[in-house]
């Protein structure tokens, strides 16, 4: 009864999407930005990730401590906090305003999550079965081991970047002064001049982006494995 | 490979702590009696509450139900739990607010947009769940099954198998969580500002707001408040990893003997 009472709370906000029908979609500028936005933040922390995490796991270095610190902090820094004074370095060197600004501090809410869920995914693998890989070259191991037995690691990361970049508002707002403009950006000017259809629009694109990548890699990765486990015949 | 990202990250990754050490420097000479008004005061007092509510009520749901899934290998309510993860928490906000501004009449005696932020809570409840549940199950899937039976066999009540079989494993996933999500929740604009009320504000939409307004004239005082804050949550960071260090080493490394 209590875990039918927990489904029915996970699933009763969903509702909200068939309250009213939204405008139908056209594609304009805030859409293609946040697509690019998400693949180009989602394929960058993958490679950061899972990069930054092989380092810690396999190198020995007196600063290693210091790394996994500097990794493991950003998490407890309030991402608005840090943004306002990100706002001040960003504007000595001219980035507000521009595309690279937001995509950089797009990075910076995202990476520590990333590399932490990597780190995570290959200390559970084990490191005698990755110590294995480390006669290969580095796009064969990323090619034929890594990216195959980390699957739902990668997927998590993934879907984890991608809803944090739909999520930020005063972020792009602040950091793209306002000139770039994102579905989420769109979303609260809808709903500010209080046009619902056009509000739940955006809502319904921000929901479905995640999980159309989510099932779209989930793809891409049964034609990868099946073709990587097609080389063992 | 890892050379490379790992330059690169640390590049990204130091980008935050430079915001905080420009913040310091924008900061000093401020007076910081300026943030002794009736509005920083309540605005303090209601973030306070949002976060500490939002925080510990996802952490004991995602607890309980990461142990029931756990116990009772509950794998339909494990997908359903990542539903909530797909959805950005800006469109959260959205959906509860279509659900909570008067659409439904039934929900008449909890509104979006009213003082109490119930709404707000809820949002961050439905959103943090999952989150704290992945954060937890790892911890019970290589739980030592033994403790368990051993407290079992001594014929310890419930709470007390809990305590001593469970709990001490449970620390650090919980502290981790903890602080995460009350950094998320403390100093945040996307959910209260489509959910709150213009008076009290909580602290992350005050902050933005006196920042952008009037040419950045009232811009030193959200900055002070950002570095305040943030000084804040890094000493109870510390404070709370410090004072749990000893019992976390004991349960990562064993008893040396």
């Amino acid at each position: 009864m209590s875990r039918l009472l927990v489904a029915c709370f996970v699933v009763f906000p969903f509702i909200g999407l068939f309250l009213t029908f939204p405008t139908s979609l056209t594609w304009d500028e805030s859409i293609l930005n946040t697509v690019a936005y998400v693949i180009v933040v989602g394929f960058v922390n993958v490679w950061l990730g899972m990069g930054t995490a092989w380092w810690l796991l396999f190198t020995e270095s007196r600063w290693k401590s210091w790394v996994e610190w500097l990794t493991f902090l950003p998490l407890f820094i309030p991402v608005l906090a840090s943004m306002f004074g990100m706002y001040i370095v960003l504007a000595q060197i001219g980035f507000i305003g521009t595309y690279t600004g937001v995509g950089l501090v797009l990075l910076v809410t995202t990476l520590p999550y990333s590399i932490r869920l990597a780190y995570n995914a290959m200390y559970v693998i084990g490191r005698p079965l990755l110590e294995q890989t480390l006669t290969l070259t580095p796009l064969t191991r990323i090619v034929f081991v890594l990216f195959p037995l980390m699957r739902e690691s990668v997927r998590t990361i993934v879907l984890f970047s991608t809803v944090i970049v739909l999520s930020q508002f005063v972020l792009v707002q602040l950091i793209g002064a306002g000139l770039v403009p994102t579905v989420t950006t769109r979303l609260y000017q809808a709903y500010a001049g209080n046009d619902v259809s056009l509000a739940l629009q955006h809502t319904w694109v921000l929901v479905s982006l995640p999980v159309l990548l989510y099932m779209g890699l989930d793809a891409l990765f049964s034609i990868w494995i099946r073709l990587v486990k097609g080389r063992l015949q | 490979m890892s050379r490379s990202s790992l330059w690169f990250s640390l590049f990204v990754l130091a980008l935050p702590f430079t915001g905080v050490a420009f913040l310091i420097y924008e900061t000093v000479g401020f007076d910081w009696s300026e943030l002794n008004e009736a509005v920083w005061r309540t605005s303090l007092a209601v973030t306070l509450y949002v976060t500490i509510v939002s925080t510990v009520v996802s952490l004991v749901i995602g607890t309980w139900l990461a142990r029931t899934v756990y116990m009772k290998r509950s794998l339909w309510l494990m997908s359903l739990l990542k539903w909530p993860m797909f959805v950005p928490h800006v469109a959260a906000a959205y959906l509860f607010y279509l659900l909570f501004s008067g659409g439904f009449p039934f929900y008449g005696w909890i509104e979006a947009n009213e003082r109490h932020h119930l709404v707000v809570i809820f949002t961050y409840v439905w959103k943090e769940v999952p989150f704290v549940f992945l954060m937890v199950v790892g911890t019970y899937g290589q739980l030592n099954h033994g403790y368990v039976d051993m407290a079992k066999t001594l014929q310890l009540k419930p709470l007390e198998q809990f305590k001593v079989a469970e709990w001490p494993f449970l620390i650090k996933p919980l502290l981790d969580s903890f602080w995460v999500l009350v950094a998320f929740i403390s100093f945040a604009y996307e959910v209260p500002a489509l959910l709150g009320v213009t008076y009290p504000e909580l602290l992350g939409v005050l902050a933005y707001e006196r920042l952008t307004t009037g040419l950045f004239l009232n811009a030193f005082e959200s900055y002070a408040v950002a570095l305040a804050w943030t000084l804040f949550i890094f000493s109870g960071v510390i404070a709370s990893y410090a004072l749990t260090a000893k019992r976390r080493r004991r349960i990562e490394r064993g008893v040396r003997r």
